[in-house]
């Protein structure tokens, strides 16, 4: 009996064709499965992600007609309030304009000082955002700042203890503070 | 030190005690129970508190950058991509935006995101076209041979050096 099982499960895998089983009673139907169908399995396609087709010249003429609508919009005015990502004082901040910074150091320059921050990482607007590579341009963008005030940080209390061994020690810090008031953001159409 | 009478001899202690023990209390006023008020108990506290104060501050920078990197983990997704991918393609198209403004752009500037975004897929897919090539198979690269590597060294030194 074992034997006799044996053979009809090999006899079945023998004639086990590569058309899903719906398909053979659907044969005479007009939803007819086409010659080149491939069951979906682990090997049927490639590993990596099947990639769109690329058309260098579309892409390019897409691209133009872009920087050209962006540029429209900056000559013409047509943006509200920009914002931007400055890199100052070792930190990055995204700043529009009559923001209020505070910064966690000393700066040279004066109460009542403009300064021009040249390090622009990215500016955008509502309609259109200009990613720097890795800054925008100085000739693209102009962003003014005035020093408002320097003072010094609320006393932070730096306290080390160890249980058991009368170790203690306390510390004050005051670190010295700037604020920065951001008066204007200018972009200028200079794309190309 | 002249004490001429009795009462001179009364030792005269440290004047201020009431205002170290003040400065100490008023570090303690927002503590539940009598640590508010009994200084021998305040000072324990308070001593713990600053100690605390003090971790907490280095432990900030990393909760920050965690809370960050979800962020921006779960805006990336929202997109169709994953936080490595992003970061990834965007440090190999030379933009250098860190965590913080990446979430604050996430949150307040969500165009912004999805420029950035696409500019990252664009970038990935450019690199898997580039490692996938023309479509045919990779052939191994030609493994040097020592002996030609030999006799090239022998030419080099017979050749006269020129300078």
């Amino acid at each position: 009996m074992m034997a006799a099982r044996v053979v009809l499960r090999t006899l079945q895998q023998q004639t086990r064709c590569a058309v899903p089983f719906f398909a053979q009673f659907q044969r005479a139907k007009s939803t007819a499965i086409p010659s080149s169908y491939i069951p979906q399995t682990s090997l049927s396609r490639p590993p990596w992600p099947e990639l769109p087709v690329l058309d260098r010249e579309e892409e390019q003429k897409q691209h133009r007609a872009v920087v050209q609508k962006v540029n429209a919009l900056i000559e013409n005015g047509e943006y509200g309030r920009l914002f931007a990502v400055v890199h100052f004082a070792s930190r990055q901040w995204k700043v529009t304009n009559e923001d209020l910074i505070l910064i966690e150091n000393h700066i040279e320059a004066e109460c009542g000082d403009r300064i021009i921050m040249e390090k622009v990482l990215l500016v955008g607007g509502e309609d259109f955002t200009l990613i720097g590579k890795p800054l925008v341009s100085r000739d693209l963008v102009r962003v003014e700042a005035t020093v408002i005030e320097k003072t010094e940080s609320w006393p932070m209390v730096h306290m080390r203890f160890r249980k058991r061994h009368r170790f203690q020690r306390k510390r004050i810090i005051v670190q010295p503070q700037t604020v920065l008031r951001i008066n204007s953001i200018e972009v200028s159409p200079g794309l190309i | 030190m002249v004490f001429l009478t009795l009462p001179c001899w009364i030792r005269s202690r440290g004047p201020d005690r009431y205002w170290k023990v003040q400065e100490l209390l008023k570090n303690a006023r927002h503590f539940r129970g009598r640590k508010n008020r009994c200084y021998k108990l305040a000072v324990r506290t308070v001593c713990r508190a600053f100690v605390y104060a003090t971790k907490a501050r280095k432990v900030k920078r990393r909760s920050m950058r965690t809370l960050w990197i979800s962020r921006i983990a779960a805006a990336s997704r929202e997109h169709g991509l994953k936080y490595p991918a992003l970061i990834h393609n965007l440090v190999k198209s030379s933009v250098q935006l860190n965590r913080r403004i990446l979430s604050d752009l996430a949150i307040t500037e969500p165009r912004t995101f999805q420029a950035l975004a696409t500019l990252a897929r664009a970038r990935q897919q450019e690199g898997l076209r580039a490692a996938l090539g023309d479509g045919t198979e990779p052939t191994a690269p030609e493994q040097p041979n020592p002996r030609t590597l030999l006799q090239l060294q022998q030419n080099q030194d017979l050749q006269p050096e020129m300078y």
